[in-house]
């Protein structure tokens, strides 16, 4: 456990062991169809897609995908709503068509959530990292987000633990009290994080590291037959959506 | 809150991420040239990459009751400057919108331009005005985190007015809406993260001061300050 459900469906899901490339163009693609067709009925194929994919075969736990998506779909829903009142001289009102301005927001919005969704549950970052290299991302700019990535769950457990023993202490029993902790627990995990970074500067400093963190990637090759069938699903769902 | 997966028509979102991609190439050569020239800058920029993710999981005690968390780009905006927060608000948006699945990626681009490129040079602005108006590194603090916080979402109120023009009353009427639901309601936040902002710096000027005045936050104390201060604690 690492303490981000996404990231632990991912580490855990069928398709890690997929060509991360793969699953970028499959992902990519229904993104671009979730954004471009229109809602009925290509955002919804491209919802069902994204959903009965990660659901089925890369075997990401319903209840993560479900948890997932709650977030976004408030802000989609306070979104959507304040996109179809009408604002007239003092008075509201519902603009003209509202539900069916309402119904496309949300459908193409579930729909690119999903795909991104489906995307985001079956690849580590770690392997998405590397593959932005491809796409002449430099090589300076992935080293630090890899950092990143990898620091990020060290400190969200200082974070809990600190704040853990913060509550305990009764650090957060008012809001004076939780104000000044929470100013304490930012400090801290600030000065740790630099402690982090020097610690494992002067580790590798010591390995002999000069111009860079070389690590080898893990050879994934890419699947002719995934990517046949990727290419044979997305034509299949800008058929149905434009013509249908 | 970040605008989600899908939400912003596809002109929109093409649109925003030309407008900030220059600021974001911007950030990633100054990253760039500052990793080659120091190579040891690349665990202290993914730190404050993992502590600007991390400093938005804070849940922010609210005057109103209700939690929410800062954007933190304010505080990375005054200890690391604009155009590093940039490159690394644009890393956190992408692993926030894939570790949390807040945001998105073809909104990435206008998520980009309120959270990495407005926010933190409004707040730095705000900051540098500050202080070069004579106030203290704790009120200067204040008025950069608050503000960093507050323009973020001001811009993403009127991103989704530009993008959903009100039937009636066009683009007045729209920003008017999107400002009451998303700017309105984030004031008393944005008050809050300033106020966080002032007691995190405050433990930072005791605890962490070298690696401030390395940043070039705080003036490195003067031979006869430190000698004054030593005198005071002999006293």
């Amino acid at each position: 456990m690492t303490g981000l459900a996404v990231d632990d469906a991912a580490w855990a899901s069928a398709w890690r062991t997929r060509s991360p490339v793969d699953k970028l163009v499959l992902c990519a693609g229904l993104v671009v169809c979730a954004l471009v067709l229109p809602v009925w009925p290509g955002g919804v194929l491209v919802a069902l897609a994204a959903v009965l994919l990660a659901l089925g075969p890369a075997r990401v736990p319903a209840r993560t995908f479900g948890r997932a998506v709650r977030w976004p779909l408030a802000f989609v829903a306070v979104g959507a709503v304040t996109a179809v009142v009408s604002v007239d001289g003092g008075g509201l009102g519902w603009a003209p068509d509202a539900a069916v301005r309402a119904g496309e927001l949300v459908g193409h919005s579930v729909a690119g959530g999903a795909a991104v969704l489906l995307l985001a549950t079956t690849t580590p970052m770690s392997d998405l990292l590397p593959a932005m290299r491809r796409l002449r991302v430099p090589g300076a700019v992935v080293e630090v987000a890899s950092v990143t990535y990898r620091l990020l769950f060290v400190l969200l457990e200082s974070l809990h633990t600190i704040r853990e023993a913060q509550t305990a202490r009764m650090g957060h029993s008012s809001l004076r009290r939780s104000y000044r902790s929470s100013g304490v627990l930012a400090a801290a995990v600030l000065t740790r994080s630099w402690d982090r970074a020097r610690r494992m500067q002067e580790g590798l400093a010591g390995r002999g590291m000069e111009t860079g963190l070389r690590v080898l990637p893990e050879a994934r090759p890419s699947s002719p037959a995934f990517l046949a069938a990727t290419a044979t699903g997305l034509a299949a769902l800008v058929v149905l959506g434009v013509l249908a | 809150m970040h605008i989600a997966e899908g939400f912003l028509p596809a002109p929109h979102a093409i649109g925003w991420t030309v407008a900030a991609a220059p600021f974001v190439v911007h950030g990633a050569r100054a990253v760039v040239k500052e990793v080659r020239e120091h190579p040891e800058s690349t665990l202290l920029l993914g730190a404050a990459g993992a502590f600007t993710f991390v400093l938005s999981a804070i849940k922010l005690p609210s005057v109103t009751g209700s939690s929410s968390h800062p954007t933190g780009t304010g505080a990375g905006a005054v200890l690391f400057r604009p155009p590093v927060m940039a490159l690394l608000g644009t890393v956190v948006l992408l692993f926030q919108a894939l570790l949390l699945a807040h945001g998105g990626l073809t909104t990435l681009g206008a998520n980009a331009f309120a959270f990495a490129v407005v926010g933190p040079w409004a707040g730095y602005g705000a900051y540098r005005l500050a202080r070069g108006l004579g106030a203290g590194l704790l009120p200067g603090v204040f008025v950069a985190l608050a503000l960093a916080d507050l323009a973020t979402y001001v811009t993403t109120s009127l991103q989704l007015a530009l993008a959903f023009p009100d039937a009636a009353s066009g683009l007045a009427g729209a920003a008017a809406k999107f400002l009451g639901v998303f700017a309105l309601t984030q004031v008393p936040l944005a008050v809050a993260e300033g106020l966080l902002g002032v007691l995190l710096f405050r433990v930072l000027t005791v605890n962490a001061r070298p690696e401030l005045e390395r940043l070039g936050v705080l003036r490195p104390a003067t031979a006869e300050e430190t000698a004054e201060e030593t005198a005071e604690e002999v006293r």
